[in-house]
């Protein structure tokens, strides 16, 4: 599903983010990627949603080599991979049920099809009776549903979470990984990037640990090693 | 179609959004425009009085009253032989009488002299177009070594003097008013440039999330696009509000000043209405189309 090939990254001479990174992840893991600040696992993200490209080596998601991907490929690949982030990204001027079909609206979908998906995705991640409210209105824990809902809208088969429950208490944070789970066991490869400890060694899933750049563990029932 | 609908949305939600910027932008590009129209306006007055002046000119030989008809037919074959002539008139004693009689139809003091003359003391003439009348000079100078028998006067009523002042008070109101509109053009294009980098700056977190969730390029950067557009659009909108009654007010005023020649600035812009206005809008677009390109290109990459 996706292969990183002796990948490296620098952006500098003297600041090597990823360094020979090798990593295959098949389709429907749920796969955690640990490491302290500053041990390339942002920009790991950046390089599977095209937001960087990699110095060295090959990035294949599916059969697609993302590698030397041009501009005007980014938006098809990045319709393919939904992403949340820790904080959220919603826009504070529109509902959450907006927010979720803004990412339908601004793809060319119908509005046909934006009126079948939006409330069905509202509805896996909890939120059917709480669309028509603003993220202020709403906790932390209920705007992460709603993020997750927008990155789900396009069906993507991988779902990249970095550090989503950063920004959450112990409760929240807990709903929202019984969440990602659950979509996990709807088939979507789910990849989470996150140096929250209890959260990994609960999961008892696949961990790759990385350090200054490097994959130095990558173990199937792992733990937070660091 | 939903694309482009969904586009002008956007657009005019950012326009909307940064009001007070959206009426400053148009503010300026109207003044441009204005200044524009008036040098036009200027272009069509001096235009108008040049050539009303040059159909004045007068360059008229006056023949010998006993010239026959052979030698006269010869002068003036030679005359239409002469490159910068373009065109040579006869007029009889007889045809110069009747013009002169009728001339003074009203005045019957005049018409008594003539009676108690008792013969026709006006000469045959030719009047002579010349084929430039900017090298009049040229001709008068050329008729005035002309060697012919049958020439009795030359007449060369010289408006040529006339001619090149408004020439030249035309020429320097042009070069100061192209110097206004370079000013207003490059104040449009920047005005236009920062409105179109505070609207993106607005909108950097939806721009953001446009290009996480997949949007494409020309979605992201087409509102913008069309708002420069509606800017354009607005713009000469406005103006033509404002000039046709502008127009109405001053042509009064312009008769009077230019009292004896037809100039009708009014029935020019209507009658050219599209050139004009046409002309400008895809000016005023271009210019606003480059602004924002540049603005959206460095400043919508979040």
């Amino acid at each position: 599903m996706i292969s990183l090939l002796h990948v490296s990254k620098s952006y500098s001479r003297r600041n090597k983010v990823l360094s020979d990174v090798n990593l295959h992840i098949k389709a429907g893991e749920f796969v955690s990627v640990v490491g302290q600040s500053g041990a390339g696992k942002t920009t790991l993200v950046k390089l599977l949603i095209g937001e960087e490209r990699a110095d060295e080596g090959q990035v294949v998601i599916g059969d697609w080599d993302i590698t030397r991907l041009s501009r005007h490929e980014v938006p098809y690949l990045r319709r393919q991979i939904g992403v949340i982030f820790q904080d959220f990204k919603l826009l504070p001027k529109k509902t959450l049920r907006e927010n979720v079909a803004f990412a339908l609206e601004v793809c060319g979908s119908s509005q046909a099809k934006i009126k079948k998906i939006v409330p069905s995705v509202l509805k896996i991640v909890g939120l059917e009776d709480k669309g028509g409210r603003y993220p202020h209105e709403v906790s932390g824990g209920e705007q992460q549903r709603a993020a997750i809902a927008r990155a789900l809208v396009h069906q993507p088969r991988i779902l990249l979470a970095d550090e989503p429950t950063g920004n959450l208490d112990a409760i929240n944070a807990d709903e929202i990984m019984e969440l990602l789970l659950r979509i996990n066991k709807f088939g979507t490869t789910v990849i989470l990037v996150t140096h929250n400890k209890e959260i990994v060694n609960r999961l008892n899933r696949r961990v790759i640990t990385m350090d200054k750049g490097r994959v130095v563990s990558d173990k199937v029932h792992g733990k937070y090693l660091l | 179609m939903l694309s482009f609908l969904r586009i002008i949305k956007f657009s005019l939600q950012d326009i909307a959004r940064n009001i007070w910027l959206s009426i400053v932008t148009v503010t300026i590009l109207l003044l441009a425009l204005f200044s524009i129209n008036t040098l036009l306006t200027v272009r069509v007055v001096s235009d108008n009085a040049v050539n009303a002046v040059k159909e004045k000119i007068d360059i008229s030989l006056y023949l010998k009253p006993e010239a026959s008809e052979s030698d006269i037919t010869a002068l003036r074959s030679r005359l239409s032989g002469m490159p910068e002539i373009k065109a040579v008139n006869y007029t009889s004693k007889q045809a110069a009488l009747d013009s002169f009689r009728n001339k003074y139809r009203d005045n019957p003091e005049i018409l008594q002299a003539l009676r108690e003359l008792g013969n026709n003391p006006l000469s045959p003439s030719l009047a002579i177009t010349p084929v430039d009348f900017d090298d009049t000079a040229n001709l008068v100078n050329t008729l005035r070594q002309l060697d012919s028998d049958i020439i009795e006067s030359r007449d060369f009523s010289d408006n040529t003097a006339v001619v090149a002042k408004i020439q030249s008070v035309t020429n320097r109101v042009n070069e100061i008013g192209l110097a206004i509109i370079a000013i207003f053009v490059l104040t449009s294009i920047l005005v236009v440039y920062n409105s179109i980098r505070v609207a993106v700056y607005t909108h950097r977190k939806e721009i953001e999330i446009m290009r996480l969730v997949g949007a494409s390029n020309f979605f992201i950067y087409m509102p913008y696009f069309f708002s420069a557009f509606f800017y354009a659009l607005m713009s000469v909108f406005i103006m033509i509000i404002i000039f046709y009654p502008f127009l109405t007010l001053f042509q009064p005023y312009l008769e009077v000043f230019l009292a004896g020649y037809n100039v009708n600035l009014l029935s020019y812009f209507v009658y050219n209405f599209w050139p004009i206005f046409g002309a400008q809008f895809g000016v005023i677009f271009i210019i606003t189309l480059i602004a924002s390109f540049f603005a959206v290109r460095k400043y919508a990459r979040v």
